[in-house]
């Protein structure tokens, strides 16, 4: 496999599946549940970073 | 003698060197195959010839390289925090129609920074032919993140919440976090879909994945180009809607000041007089407001640079500016951009960049000495820094511009050298007089200088 030299950010990268509609939904619940199992989540001990409350509550329904 | 480009080393793939005067890319095995799979394709072929994308003519690499391109040399390399708003959204724009372009041809654009982008004659310019590589499938659009970063949020920090976007490009040059994006929007535009999706669920999706690789499991899921483009589709419709409506503020109505039209007539005619005794190839009009002296230039042969560090006279001479050798750079002249980066030399600093053969400095240097507050052998200390003959206008502390540049201050805070007498005292240290000429107001005096 070939890396590039730029960080693309994992979360960047996931959310472009999202962005593409339908088919890119579908795709990016195939990849979480291949990174995460069934549940397609990621652990509460591995959040890192912070996003202040304001912002967690605007996107709840979005997640 | 080859020298790299400080600011050409993140890729391994495709690095500039400077050959002389000849702009050199070298590629290794890996940027080959990129320019291979980018020259064969009618995508390519229509980008340079629109002008769109830099020409790029494959030459015999030196020992060590698997491929050599020469460039043609730009006129000026201009910095995003230099940039008005206009030319920042017009890079974006066309950073996305080359996207477009290249995955209907089968290739990607594995960066998204401002950086890869220039100025010629009024219009954007991609340089970076190293940035394209052929599609592979199942791959995610990796710049998207440094697309929303350095592009996207900048325009929506000016357009939806009023905050010039230069100072914090200069202050931090890979852009704006979706965090701290997320903390300068606040409250506003909490329903609007680009900011939903760009700003806080990426922001929210980064806390979340930080240190988790799922490029492989993208790839495994299914991630097709289509994907891309409808990401891309949607950002151009986002960077389309974003405006900024500047008003007549800072020195926008500065055209219409009476001295200004009065005496433009006399300052033309002394400047064209100048550069027909200098012959420049490039002239630095410093505090060059709605260009009018750079277009002089621009029309007499000259590659000029407009240099002013109010953004709306700016952005408007951009976008009149189409055709013209004129290239626009917005700064302070009293904390002029740095050089910084990496080492302190990653990008470098206006004055480096500038190069002049001629600068012209009208209605300036009171700026300068009356509301910066620096004093007037300074000034002319660093105008004979450039090493070029200079066109100067003095305006004594009679001037009435001078009575609104004063404000508060008292005499005994002002610095000396201030009146003509003392002036020319001063000039004297630092260059030769080759002509003068005093301008109808008697309170202004225009001097073409050689520097001693």
């Amino acid at each position: 496999m070939i890396f590039g030299y730029l960080d693309a950010g994992s979360g960047s990268l996931l959310l472009q599946a999202l962005i593409g509609g339908l088919a890119g939904i579908g795709v990016a619940y195939k990849a979480m549940r291949m990174k995460y199992g069934r549940r397609g989540r990621v652990e509460p001990d591995a959040v890192e970073g912070e996003v202040d409350t304001a912002e967690d509550t605007a996107l709840s329904t979005e997640s | 003698m080859i020298s790299p480009d400080p600011g050409s080393f993140r890729d391994p793939a495709s690095r500039v060197v400077l050959d002389g005067e000849r702009i050199v890319r070298l590629l290794d095995e890996r940027g080959l195959e990129g320019w291979r799979a980018l020259a064969g394709t009618d995508f390519f072929k229509s980008a340079v010839s629109e002008g769109r994308l830099i020409a790029a003519v494959e030459i015999d690499p030196p020992l060590g390289s698997a491929g050599a391109l020469e460039h043609p040399r730009l006129p000026l390399i201009s910095y995003p925090y230099e940039w008005t708003y206009s030319m920042l959204k017009d890079a974006a724009l066309l950073q996305l129609d080359l996207l477009e372009g290249a995955l209907n041809a089968g290739l990607t654009i594995k960066d998204s920074t401002p950086y890869n982008i220039q100025f010629v004659e009024g219009r954007p310019v991609f340089i970076d032919i190293g940035s394209f590589e052929a599609y592979r499938q199942g791959e995610p659009w990796i710049g998207y993140r440094q697309f929303t970063r350095q592009f996207l949020f900048p325009l929506m920090m000016r357009a939806w919440v009023g905050v010039p976007f230069q100072t914090w490009l200069r202050g931090d040059l890979e852009g704006l976090t979706p965090a701290q994006m997320a903390r300068i929007l606040g409250g506003k535009k909490r329903f609007n879909s680009g900011a939903l999706l760009h700003v806080r669920l990426q922001a929210r999706m980064e806390a979340r994945m930080s240190g988790r690789a799922v490029r492989e499991d993208l790839r495994t899921a299914g991630f097709t180009p289509e994907l891309i483009l409808a990401n891309v589709r949607k950002l151009r419709a986002l960077v389309t809607s974003l405006d900024w409506e500047h008003g007549k503020d800072g020195w926008s109505d500065y055209g219409s000041c009476d001295h200004v039209s009065r005496d433009r007539d006399a300052k033309s005619e002394f400047l064209r007089s100048a550069i027909g005794r200098v012959g420049p190839d490039r002239v630095l009009d410093l505090g060059a407001n709605d260009g009018h002296f750079s277009t002089i230039a621009a029309e007499a042969g000259a590659q000029a640079i407009a240099l002013d560090s109010d953004e709306a006279v700016l952005d408007d001479l951009y976008r009149r500016s189409a055709g013209l050798s004129l290239s626009v750079v917005l700064t302070d002249l009293g904390n002029p951009s740095p050089a910084q980066g990496w080492a302190g030399m990653e990008r470098s600093g206006i004055i480096e960049r500038a190069r002049p053969d001629l600068v012209i400095a009208y209605g300036l240097i009171h700026h300068l000495i009356y509301a910066a507050s620096i004093p007037p052998r300074e000034v002319l200390r660093w105008l004979r820094g450039f090493g070029t003959p200079v066109v100067v206008e003095f305006v004594s502390p009679a001037d009435e511009m001078v009575a609104k540049l004063v404000g508060n201050k008292l005499p005994h805070e002002l610095h000396g050298g201030r009146e003509e007498g003392e002036f020319r005292a001063l000039l004297g240290d630092f260059f030769e007089i080759r002509s003068e000429r005093k301008l109808q107001s008697d309170t202004r005096v225009l001097f073409d200088l050689d520097p001693r």
